[in-house]
């Protein structure tokens, strides 16, 4: 038993957590992949982006702040814009607050992890790095969040607040990794230029640091239906939807104590038929449904297993309607915050 | 560390006495601070304030407009208290504390004070924080303030004063805490054979103090923090004292109180609420009695408190005992209730209503101190000889016209302590605040919140207008 507010704080703050950790595996890989179709020549950076941006639901939200992009919009819009509320700052912002909220339930190792990187990802040695070098700025991001990871798993004890840590960055990895595949899924190539196709899926799993998992399972040939079967279907990659759903499933039941393979409540319905769903299916099936629209319906699904745990865990009955998404919290409520005179 | 420039001022100075030497409980520490050199020394500092900023060791500053957080600036010369001074100032925050519950029971009860004339009734019912919908509601064990911070400082002549009480939210505590940590981290060599009393019971001691309050005696109470939440600038103290505590740190918005009980919601339902340390004010407390606009509090709260279901410290009303008109009557209210005589001075109080006092603080602006009577924080105050000829007019305007909300008091040059400037020693400001807890027993924290003024000359140590701390060692003796 444990406050829902609480809860709900260390769901998102893992979950923002993980949030910052993909987008900056997104543009260290894009820049990278950048620099080589500039040097040959291939499209202007503008139609390089456009996917990535469509990928992550950002298009509508850079288009109206950035009405005439030029070059590196694309990165600082992602990265550093507190505008964007989605950028990889406002991310490590609000997993930071969160864990503020719940500064007293998580490890000191745990506080002074995030609340460096918060601090690195401003500073101007962290600034003077994304200049220099941004690959090594995204990659200290990417290890930061890996090591807040690895000292919670090795510092908080396994009650519930654990459980809700691990859901939500399991939701979020899972949503994540679908998300690296449709942005390939919109740049197919009808005439088929297989060299840069297979360029593109190397860049994929690079970005969800698959290269070796993919080498041992499929060989080297980087193929459409391998990187699909890995980085969906595969049940012993970390990173893969199956995988983080099955685990999402086993933490869900984990709260509620019920059995696995029977579900008491909205959010183990839903993670139970999407992991079913991924269990007896592969490649063939996402390939006649078209990569695209079959990537869409599973984020319509983690979408509802993310609200669902909202409606089940955080809210009372009868409050379903009342609540507002996240983000928005009002701003009034910092100001009475504020307020609040201490002597 | 250089101890041979330091320069004492013409005022007391914790370090020194008149002829420059250095006091005898002050040896210890001074011989081992110059043994350090500047280099090592300031390379602690920064590590120190590394350190802070890495664990978030925080307060927020209002008026900047997203409300930074930054470090509280710590000096490392730590503050020397020697136990017979000690004991004084012990015997004298028990008695005051003793008598402001007693004050505090009275007036929201027969009210024998006022009616014996000691008090002028309009003192207590103009205050702003009196709450006559609490006249005739008892309370666990009758205790009203629970945790007092009282600010003192020290004058010409060393004498320690009562400058005000903090009986409603006092806050600080945390600082006492994490500055006794740091020190011990980063300077162990200081501590030697220092005989420093340790600090870390408080939490402990806080939490017997809440328990201790339980309705109908429940040997296992569910104890809660009410906290306005993450933005408020005290946010970090109050998570640091329900972790140590290991007490759920609640926002209003997770509490409900249904049929005159108050409940947390969790994951698994509603659970019951026995005790809840607040850290939000009256007002806000519950929209259907105070504030109508108040989001931070819970609907019914204090319907629950008055039915004897749930306690909360500090009690509601409390603010009319710290009002710093009420302050003025302190003294005559120890004699009333313990029949002594005050063991700690206070500083004179001119009341604005008065017409006598009224006629000379107007007369003499630019050699006192003016507060609003119920602000805290050090907003809303005027330092007449540090003040421009508009704002002393501003607060002539103010005075006259709203005589209740303001009091004066003559400039206080108090006492200096050495402190790291710049790589050298200077005499800045100093006070103190230590905590008091009244529970089972009256537990008076030894140590307490040395705050210092870090801009030369200024006498405002608040964290808020630019003050530091440092720790704060009692001696066993």
């Amino acid at each position: 038993m444990m406050l829902s507010r609480v809860a709900d704080h260390q769901y998102w703050m893992a979950r923002q957590m993980e949030r910052a950790e993909n987008l900056a595996r997104l543009v260290r890989v894009s820049e990278e992949m950048l620099l080589d179709d500039e040097s040959l020549g291939r499209g202007t950076a503008q139609e390089y982006w456009t996917p990535v941006l469509a990928a992550t639901a950002m298009e509508g939200a850079f288009r109206s702040l950035y009405p005439e992009p030029k070059l590196g919009d694309v990165a600082s819009f992602l990265t550093l814009d507190l505008r964007n509320p989605d950028s990889i700052l406002s991310c490590i912002r609000l997993a930071r607050e969160n864990a503020r909220s719940v500064r007293d339930k998580i490890s000191d190792e745990m506080w002074s992890e995030i609340n460096a990187l918060n601090l690195f990802v401003t500073s101007p040695e962290g600034l003077e790095l994304l200049e220099r070098f941004p690959q090594a700025y995204y990659e200290k991001i990417i290890a930061s969040s890996m090591l807040f990871d690895g000292i919670t798993d090795s510092t908080l004890t396994r009650d519930e607040g654990w459980n809700f840590l691990q859901l939500g960055r399991l939701l979020e990895r899972a949503d994540m990794t679908s998300r690296f595949l449709d942005i390939r899924s919109q740049t197919q190539t009808a005439d088929g230029d297989s060299a840069l196709e297979s360029l593109q899926w190397g860049a994929v799993l690079r970005a969800c640091s698959a290269h070796a998992g993919y080498r041992r399972v499929h060989g080297g040939e980087i193929s459409v239906e391998g990187v699909v079967d890995l980085l969906l279907f595969s049940n012993e990659f970390p990173r893969s939807v199956r995988h983080c759903i099955r685990r999402a499933d086993a933490v869900l039941h984990d709260i509620s104590g019920t059995p696995t393979g029977r579900y008491s409540n909205s959010c183990e319905k839903i993670t139970g038929a999407l992991l079913a769903r991924l269990s007896f299916a592969g490649p063939p099936e996402v390939m006649a449904r078209g990569l695209h629209a079959y990537i869409d319906e599973l984020q319509v699904q983690l979408n509802a297993a993310g609200q669902a745990v909202f409606e089940n865990y955080v809210l009372l009955p009868g409050e379903v309607d009342r609540h507002f998404p996240r983000g928005t919290r009002p701003e009034s409520l910092s100001d009475w915050q504020r307020e609040q005179q201490q002597q | 560390m250089i101890l041979t420039d330091y320069k004492a001022a013409n005022l007391f100075d914790e370090l020194v006495d008149v002829a420059g030497k250095i006091r005898p409980y002050y040896r210890n520490i001074a011989d081992k601070l110059s043994s350090l050199g500047n280099e090592e020394l300031s390379q602690k500092l920064r590590s120190l304030e590394l350190l802070f900023l890495k664990q978030g060791i925080t307060f927020t500053v209002y008026g900047d407009e997203k409300g930074t957080e930054r470090v509280f600036p710590f000096d490392p010369f730590p503050r020397v208290v020697p136990a017979g001074e000690w004991e004084h100032i012990e015997a004298g925050l028990v008695q005051r504390i003793t008598a402001l519950n007693l004050f505090l029971y009275d007036v929201y009860h027969e009210q024998r004070i006022l009616k014996d004339g000691i008090i002028p009734p309009e003192v207590v019912f103009g205050a702003s924080h009196y709450r006559p919908e609490f006249v005739g509601v008892s309370v666990p064990k009758d205790a009203y303030i629970h945790v007092c911070g009282t600010d003192l400082i020290r004058d010409r002549d060393g004498r320690y004063l009562v400058l005000e009480d903090n009986g409603r939210c006092p806050s600080g505590v945390s600082y006492v805490l994490e500055n006794r940590a740091a020190m011990k981290r980063v300077f162990p060599q200081l501590f030697g054979a220092s005989g420093v009393r340790p600090v870390d019971t408080y939490p402990a001691d806080l939490l017997a103090t809440l328990r201790h309050v339980a309705p109908r005696e429940n040997p296992n109470p569910n104890v809660v923090l009410l906290t306005p939440g993450v933005h408020n600038s005290a946010y970090f103290e109050h998570s640091f004292l329900a972790r140590q505590m290991s007490i759920e740190i609640v926002e209003g918005r997770d509490l409900i109180a249904l049929d005159g009980f108050v409940y947390m919601r969790t994951t698994r339902g509603l659970r019951q609420v026995d005790v809840i340390y607040r850290r939000i004010d009256d007002d806000f407390l519950d929209p259907q009695v105070f504030r109508k606009d108040s989001c931070l509090g819970v609907p019914g709260l204090v319907d629950a408190v008055r039915r004897g279901n749930v306690a909360l410290a500090n009690a509601i009303g409390t603010g009319v005992a710290d009002d710093k008109v009420t302050y003025a009557y302190v003294p005559d209210m120890i004699r009333y209730y313990l029949c002594q005589e005050p063991i700690l001075d206070q500083v004179p109080t001119y009341l604005a209503w008065r017409d006598a006092d009224k006629k000379y603080i107007l007369e003499n602006l630019p050699k006192l101190v003016v507060k609003a009577a119920n602000e805290s924080g050090g907003y809303g105050m005027l330092i007449g000889p540090a003040a421009t000829a508009a704002q002393i007019e501003e607060f002539r305007q103010k005075v006259s016209h709203h005589p209740r909300n303001y009091i004066a008091q003559p400039v206080v040059n108090f006492s200096q302590h050495p402190t790291l400037v710049d790589g050298g020693l200077e005499g800045r400001h100093v006070d103190l605040r230590p905590f008091v807890l009244w529970g089972d027993t009256v537990k008076v924290l030894p140590g307490g919140l040395t705050r210092v003024a870090l801009t030369r000359g200024s006498l405002v140590v608040n964290s808020s207008q630019g003050g530091g701390s440092k720790d704060t060692w009692v001696l066993a003796a």
